[in-house]
């Protein structure tokens, strides 16, 4: 009686050993589209933008009057184009980001990482005045800015 | 008083003495019983995959048949066959393997039996081949925002894939009724070769059961089987 209690518990508990072992560190794993604010004439010097609002085409603002240098932004990955509004006191410059998105698979704890390729912008220039550059092979992370924004 | 405790001393030292030359002079009968064990083929199930696949709810279906041989007093040839069908839940996707392997190897029996019985506990050796479907039901790419919703895709499944491996074992077997052994083992495997799918990982090997990070994997196995015996050696 005892052995077979014995065999019980050592038959559940190795129904049990589910337990989570690996757990994803790499943070982000989908990488942001990183812009950056530049001085149109002096194009060496950062400048902040102030009074900026930021909102997808059809979405929430993402940011509320703030004062920024640079912008961490997500793109749709259930699409191929990403429409931005970037507004400062209160001129609207739609800011559209085209793209391939593809699925990278990391691990089994990350899951799949989304890389965008063949990446063209383009910006109806209100108060931005230019930008660069025009296109990206691909955005695989966050290391540094992707686009120079000039204003 | 000195020379009291002295000659006491003397005194447990013949006792002592006397004691040991006592017990040199008995006889000692050799025993001329000797034990035959069986040599035979054995056939046996594991019974803890279909009881797995009926509690746990993401093991959906696995079967395993087994077979031993004993060669010499302590060694046995020793192989198990069989189907397993698995779903892997993670936390971005979600995949399913399933698929037949062969375990081929040895067992060493290290216990001393007593009198007539026939029981063992044996350490293993076995090399492992399976060949399997690895299904990607359904995979959710891993945003680190909500902002924008993402996409869930549709199932892919890669097939004839396989794995190698070698495996060490340890455990018992018990003669309950004549030739009818109840038995469990557990083992440690070590991940020699794997097919990968395109863009995904082998996550899950039949016969292999989880495989981990490092290429690494554990087994259980809970087995009753029956012994036809040839011959008495």
């Amino acid at each position: 009686m005892r052995k077979s209690i014995g065999f019980l518990c050592l038959i559940l508990f190795t129904f049990y050993n589910c337990e989570k072992d690996d757990f994803c560190t790499q943070t982000p794993i989908t990488p942001n589209l990183i812009l950056r604010f530049y001085d149109d004439v002096n194009r060496e010097s950062v400048k902040t933008v102030d009074n900026l609002y930021v909102w997808a085409e059809g979405k929430d603002s993402l940011f509320v009057n703030a004062s920024l240098d640079s912008l961490f932004i997500p793109l749709n990955t259930a699409n191929t184009e990403t429409v931005y509004n970037f507004s400062k006191n209160n001129v609207v410059n739609q800011f559209t980001i085209q793209y391939t998105p593809n699925n990278e698979y990391l691990s089994r704890s990350c899951g799949y990482k989304v890389v965008f390729s063949d990446v063209t912008f383009s910006s109806d220039n209100t108060w931005i005045t230019d930008f660069e550059p025009k296109t990206l092979t691909s955005i695989e992370n966050q290391n540094e800015a992707h686009v120079q924004i000039f204003h | 008083m000195y020379r009291f405790f002295i000659s006491l001393f003397f005194f447990f030292i013949l006792v002592d003495g006397f004691a040991q030359n006592q017990q040199e002079e008995t006889d000692l009968k050799v025993d001329s019983i000797i034990y035959k064990s069986p040599y035979g083929l054995r056939l046996g199930i594991d019974i803890s995959k279909p009881i797995k696949a009926a509690v746990d709810g993401s093991y959906n279906s696995g079967f395993e048949i087994l077979a031993d041989y004993r060669v010499s007093k302590r060694f046995f040839i020793a192989t198990e066959i069989g189907y397993e069908d698995e779903t892997t839940q993670e936390d971005y996707t979600n995949s399913s393997a399933k698929g037949s392997y062969i375990r081929l190897g040895f067992n060493y029996n290290a216990y001393e039996n007593w009198l007539d019985m026939n029981n063992e506990i044996f350490v293993g050796y076995r090399y492992g081949f399976s060949v399997f479907d690895q299904t990607l039901n359904s995979y959710t790419p891993n945003i680190s925002s909500t902002y924008f919703p993402a996409n869930t895709f549709t199932p892919n499944t890669a097939t004839n894939l396989n794995a190698h491996w070698s495996e060490l074992m340890v455990g018992v077997k018990a003669e309950t009724f004549k030739n009818l052994f109840v038995g469990f083992s557990v083992s440690y495997k070590v991940l020699m070769a794997v097919k990968e799918p395109d863009n995904f990982k082998t996550l899950y090997a039949p016969g292999f059961n989880r495989i981990f990070e490092s290429g690494t994997g554990f087994g259980f196995n809970y087995t009753i089987s029956y012994l036809i015996p040839f011959s008495k050696k």
